[in-house]
């Protein structure tokens, strides 16, 4: 069980702002990391656009799972984790990071922070911590159950979008990916669809 | 694509003959780069083989290549398969050389400690690769049921009968099963190495070996034997050829202590991680195992206060006619569906008691379920709960009846 990122951001009126992240790409290969993380932090950001302030959610990608909470003070955070990895620890997890954060960084600087002048360095050692979930929280903690919290299960990232929105659109405007990115996406998925030659 | 028409050239060269007509070099590298491209590719791999058999490239090499290839690639058949055809090759040149070895004169007898020594090292070094290579690619991919075959097959040809191996094995392998609660296949090599260890100490020959005779009166287990006679491959340490039967109980001991450490595994990680059905259907087959072979071997022991105790199975447990006054442990003799073996040991010598209370039972099995469902609201923990007491009912429950 695996736990790829976590970071924290900050839900604007039509956007997210991303103010902090954490990687673990240690099981991918040396040419595939920097494109993960750029989709990492893509699928981070819209899936908090598009989680209603105090709602918290899993949504289900191939064989990752992305955990989302979405403060009435308008922060977020993101777990994107293994379909192992136990839910509930997630929800620990982010609850746990968006109070230290909250403490920590002055929402004044929220709106238009960025992860260069945040200054914020709990998220690696967090995410480090949690890789191994029954080290990380007490067994009582994994236990029990989230009372009346609500989590909303999509079960594809398509749940997410408008009618008539297509991903491969917002993959071509994201800021968050670069072009070598944005080029791996359009071959992976032609690459998909056809067949392997023996 | 440019790897495309790298592989179509490579391909066109290797010339589709079946029979390697010109052992090089350069037939070693064209086979490098297709495999490393496409490593399912078995005429590559074949042509490899009687490269090896005629000396051209080094088996080193190529463990090396196929181990490279399982990085990219780590499920590829056929690379397992060529590198198990390898492994072969080289345990039994290397046998031959030792038994040819063990012909020279007496006075050539510290060449042949060194020549041992060395060949016990390479062995070593041969056995931990191939358990490193089948744990990345058990890594890289998730239920790799071809990568954890090959660590079977490696554990059954180069550790054969090597309980120390085995137990190590279990042990290791605790924590990166804690980490992969849904791997079937890493569950189902820790089934395979309970079964191994328990046929060790199986008076009954298990119904898949050759055995004409199936109540071969012994009085030690079958594993002191084969490891008597056993020569090959993976040896154990100079001297201890033969265990004693002194060595027999603790061992018991030991195993049934193996057992209650693993339900606790599969307990705790079911009440940790609830809804993996790989937890309950592990959960299923140690505790067949287990109960299976009690219910073969009907063991009596003593308890830490030394009356005899009859370790039930189960509240409900009848005896076969006739075993019901065994005796105490040590009395003699041990009933085995209404056959009598003599029991080689004597009670006052057995210092490790064993608390029935730690063993696995129906009843242990009812109280974890009942906890594991009252308290759980996941959906699939409570189904696959269900399943698990239905299947207690339907087939442990049966088998105790038809008794």
């Amino acid at each position: 069980m695996k736990l790829y990122s976590l970071s924290v951001h900050y839900k604007g009126t039509t956007k997210a702002n991303l103010l902090k992240a954490a990687y673990d790409l240690s099981s991918y290969n040396f040419f595939q990391k920097s494109s993960i993380q750029e989709f990492m932090t893509f699928t981070s950001a819209l899936i908090v656009e598009r989680t209603t302030v105090g709602s918290r959610a899993s949504v289900k990608e191939q064989e990752y799972l992305c955990h989302v909470y979405v403060r009435n003070d308008n922060l977020g955070a993101v777990v994107i984790a293994d379909s192992e990895y136990p839910q509930r620890v997630c929800f620990t997890l982010l609850d746990k990071v968006l109070e230290e954060f909250s403490r920590e960084v002055d929402s004044i600087d929220w709106p238009s922070g960025n992860p260069d002048t945040v200054n914020y360095k709990a998220l690696d050692v967090y995410l480090a911590k949690y890789q191994n979930p029954k080290e990380a929280d007490a067994m009582s903690k994994v236990q029990a159950e989230l009372d009346d919290t609500k989590i909303i299960l999509h079960k594809t990232m398509e749940s997410l979008l408008e009618r008539g929105e297509k991903l491969d659109d917002l993959v071509a405007k994201s800021e968050h990916l670069g072009t070598q990115s944005k080029a791996f996406y359009k071959t992976a998925k032609k690459q998909n669809s056809c067949c392997e030659i023996m | 694509m440019c790897t495309t028409s790298c592989y179509s050239t490579a391909s066109v060269n290797i010339g589709w003959t079946r029979k390697v007509t010109d052992p090089s070099q350069a037939l070693v590298d064209i086979t490098s780069t297709l495999l490393l491209l496409n490593p399912d590719f078995t005429t590559a791999w074949n042509v490899r083989k009687e490269l090896i058999q005629c000396g051209v490239l080094d088996p080193e090499k190529d463990l090396y290549l196929g181990k490279l290839a399982l990085t990219k690639f780590p499920k590829s058949p056929e690379t397992w398969i060529h590198r198990r055809w390898v492994l072969h090759q080289t345990l039994t040149r290397l046998s031959a050389a030792d038994s040819s070895g063990k012909q020279n004169p007496p006075e050539a007898e510290q060449a042949d400690v060194e020549r041992n020594q060395q060949l016990n090292y390479h062995l070593t070094q041969m056995f931990h690769t191939e358990l490193n290579v089948c744990s990345d690619a058990a890594c890289s991919y998730p239920s790799n049921y071809n990568a954890w075959s090959h660590r079977i097959w490696v554990l059954q040809h180069m550790a054969k009968g090597n309980v120390e191996v085995f137990h190590d094995e279990l042990s290791t392998m605790r924590q990166w099963v804690s980490m992969h609660v849904s791997d079937h296949s890493g569950f189902h090599y820790r089934q395979f190495l309970l079964k191994e260890l328990i046929d060790e100490f199986s008076l009954i020959p298990a119904p898949n070996k050759n055995c004409s005779d199936q109540y071969q009166s012994r009085t030690v287990p079958r594993s002191w034997l084969l490891r008597s006679i056993n020569v090959n491959a993976f040896r154990q340490q100079p001297g201890i050829e033969t265990m004693n039967e002194d060595d027999w109980e603790p061992e018991l001991a030991r195993l049934f202590e193996l057992f209650h450490q693993e339900m606790e595994l599969c307990s705790d990680l079911i009440r940790s991680f609830p809804g993996h059905e790989t937890l309950w259907s592990h959960r299923r087959h140690v505790f067949y195992l287990w109960h299976q072979w009690r219910w073969e071997h009907q063991v009596f022991y003593l308890n830490r206060n030394g009356s005899t105790v009859l370790n039930n199975i189960d509240d409900t447990t009848r005896l076969k006619p006739g075993t019901e006054d065994c005796g105490e442990w040590g009395a003699g003799t041990m009933e085995v569906d209404g056959r009598s073996f003599p029991v080689p040991s004597d009670s006052k010598r057995l210092k490790r008691g064993f608390r029935s209370s730690n063993l696995p039972s129906l009843s242990s099995e009812c109280t974890f379920l009942s906890t594991v469902l009252e308290r759980q609201c996941n959906p699939e923990q409570r189904h696959f709960g269900l399943a698990y007491k239905k299947w207690l009912d339907s087939v442990i429950g049966k088998v105790l009846e038809e008794n």
